[in-house]
């Protein structure tokens, strides 16, 4: 574990909420994207944040960055509210958070240059004379593995996972502190998205970045992350360390997605039964806990009682009021499909 | 085993753009098997898709079968007129493909749809069809069957939209059904719940299925036997879980080690695959995989080798009686 001293980014009843059009004289629906999210990103660390589409995991990093405006609650970076600065006062705060996408091919422009698209933000900040960001630049494509004459060529001329060392060159520019990487892998083949992670993790070590790092890969996030939120419609469900949260997972929804995975070994005891149904709307969420349309363990209590994240030992939290019941027992067994 | 419902023997398959020629598909060849669940697995670029579309005939413009032969139920399709095709496709092969949203008509109800595919092939009145209509929905498990006919896709969710297309496509019983990348565009626990679904609808009317997928986890999961593509050729074949027990390819090997392993608590750093797979504009005379293998030889470069053994099958140097040992390749039985 790396070292963990003081949070660089903390989030308390965090809300983004999206009003949608109405249907004539009816009250605009209302899509609870984010509904209370609370977190405490330590320095240096790895956060996974984890959900099926549709979980708020994406529109959770865009609020933090400030893409989208909160509707309530407060974000605070390394000690300052940030959540209602206005833009103006936020220079330094959008210099130290940046951020990787997940295409490659859609979050660079095709008319820069490489070398264009690297120097950009430095250009932004007003960093150096056009000499030194060129000299910059150059640094940036060795660091991210990239031949040295990529500058002077277009993004359409690389790879899909050269194109994501571009954009991860252009988010380490600044020396950020906060890295938000949204899916960075998710578009690229299995043989480069491991050398894609190699690098992030060798990054992390060398300029001692903290990321929050959103994925619906669940393998990968295991091996990258330091610690990983479960979200489910809007609210995290569960935080654990990795290893913690797939030894025990407490929640019956971290249970279902984990068992869920296909895991590359035809002799794997693999999970009973696929878990039934698919994700309520979140313009209409279900009362009490959010999860009981589709828990095997739900009961009366579940409709009525919103389960708050309890710890359940040793830093372990979970949403759900039979955690501590979860926690004894085992990973579940996986049966053959 | 049986004799083989599909048989394709050196399939070639080039897509001839402004940039050149793009060897898509260089010479595959392959058996499915009554009842079985076939796996293709690679990456972009590797064949795959393009070669169950080739045996489908549904090339996009520019696509070209060069060369190569797939007898099904005994007829050669590549030799068939549009007509014959049309009664094979959607009748005696199904096809479901990855993006369900897209596949649908959006004007029309799923009911309409499901019942259209029945018509196509079958003489059936309105009321039959609406009947097969309803048992196929309730086949692939969706609820309230009879009512949920009369809506229309964009008020299904993409899991039950896949179980749409999947409906369609097994209107006509098919003997054979090809599903590219059905998964691929859902979430984690409705991927399952249609892994479980095909799985189950293989067993239970004894359909053949190909499965093409990017993920060996998927393969592992799901299928009997697996072709593993790279460079527009096969590199490996074998039983699945012969395939994961012993990887006889240093690509195959690759691709096992690039996954991080759930169970493990190491945190053991990943082992990626260095560079970036061929530009089929121009793929390497030898091995395409030899430029990013750490096993390659000078060999390797010069020339395309073939594939080594029976039931396992290996397309590399290694294989051969006289080349080195390497730790990680396992050996195929000549």
């Amino acid at each position: 574990m790396r070292a963990m001293t003081q949070p660089l980014l903390q989030l308390r009843d965090l809300h983004k909420h999206f009003r949608l059009p109405a249907a004539p004289f009816a009250p605009k629906p209302v899509l609870k994207a984010v509904d209370g999210v609370d977190l405490d990103l330590m320095k240096g660390e790895t956060l996974g944040l984890v959900g099926e589409s549709g979980c708020g995991k994406s529109t959770l990093a865009r609020t933090v960055i400030r893409l989208h405006e909160p509707t309530s609650g407060s974000i605070v970076f390394d000690g300052q509210e940030v959540g209602k600065a206005p833009e103006g006062l936020l220079g330094n705060f959008r210099r130290r958070v940046q951020m990787i996408f997940q295409d490659p091919y859609a979050s660079l422009n095709p008319r820069m240059s490489v070398g264009d698209l690297i120097a950009e933000p430095l250009e932004i900040a007003g960093i150096g004379t056009a000499a030194e960001r060129r000299k910059k630049v150059a640094g940036l494509l060795d660091r991210v593995g990239l031949p040295s004459d990529s500058a002077q060529r277009f993004a359409h001329e690389f790879s899909g996972g050269q194109r994501q060392r571009i954009g991860i060159a252009r988010a380490i520019a600044l020396e950020p502190d906060l890295v938000i990487c949204d899916e960075p892998i998710s578009a690229l083949d299995v043989s480069v998205q491991a050398q894609v992670v190699n690098m992030l993790e060798d990054l992390q070590a060398d300029l001692g970045l903290t990321y929050l790092f959103i994925t619906h890969d669940l393998s990968m996030v295991r091996h990258i992350s330091d610690r990983i939120g479960v979200m489910y419609l809007g609210k995290i469900v569960e935080l654990a360390t990795s290893a913690d949260l797939y030894h025990r997972p407490s929640h019956p929804y971290t249970r279902a997605l984990l068992s869920a995975i296909p895991v590359p070994d035809p002799e794997a005891a693999r999970a009973a039964e696929p878990m039934q149904g698919e994700i309520p709307s979140p313009i209409d969420i279900p009362s009490g806990c959010r999860f009981r349309t589709r828990c095997p363990l739900a009961v009366e209590l579940c409709a009525k009682v919103e389960p708050q994240l309890t710890d359940i030992g040793g830093g372990h939290l979970a949403a759900c009021h039979f955690a501590g019941e979860l926690a004894q027992q085992a990973n579940g067994v996986r049966a053959p499909l | 085993m049986s004799e083989p419902i599909l048989s394709v023997r050196d399939l070639t398959t080039s897509f001839f753009t402004r940039r050149g020629e793009v060897q898509a598909v260089r010479g595959v060849s392959f058996d499915v098997h009554e009842g079985e669940m076939l796996g293709l697995v690679g990456e972009s670029g590797s064949g795959k898709s393009i070669t169950c579309m080739s045996v489908l005939r549904l090339l996009k413009a520019g696509g070209t079968i060069k060369a190569g032969s797939a007898t099904f139920e005994g007829t050669d399709i590549l030799s068939l007129d549009e007509d014959a095709l049309s009664d094979l496709r959607g009748n005696r092969i199904g096809v479901i493909f990855q993006d369900p949203m897209t596949s649908l008509n959006p004007t029309l109800t799923v009911g309409e749809q499901v019942m259209e595919a029945v018509r196509r092939h079958r003489k059936a009145s309105a009321a039959e069809a609406r009947a097969r209509a309803v048992e196929l929905f309730e086949l692939v498990r969706i609820p309230s069957a009879a009512k949920r006919l009369d809506s229309y896709p964009h008020e299904f969710s993409g899991g039950m939209r896949q179980r749409v297309m999947i409906a369609m496509a097994l209107a006509c019983d098919p003997k054979l059904l090809i599903a590219d990348e059905p998964t691929t565009a859902l979430d984690v626990t409705i991927q399952r719940q249609i892994l479980a679904l095909l799985k189950d609808l293989q067993r239970r009317l004894g359909m053949s299925v190909i499965l093409i997928t990017h993920d060996l986890g998927v393969i592992a999961e799901v299928t009997d036997r697996v072709l593993v593509l790279y460079g527009g050729l096969v590199m490996e074949t074998a039983p699945v879980r012969e395939l994961f027990a012993r990887p006889a390819h240093p690509y195959t090997v690759g691709l096992l080690g690039a996954v991080p392993d759930l169970r493990d608590d190491t945190h053991k750093r990943l082992t990626p695959i260095p560079g970036s797979p061929p530009n089929m504009l121009a793929p390497p005379p030898g091995c395409p995989f030899a430029p990013r293998c750490v096993h390659a030889m000078s060999q390797c470069m010069a020339a395309l080798p073939p594939l080594f053994g029976a039931a396992h099958q290996s397309r590399c140097w290694l294989q051969h009686p006289e080349a080195p040992k390497v730790d990680a390749v396992h050996e195929v039985a000549a």
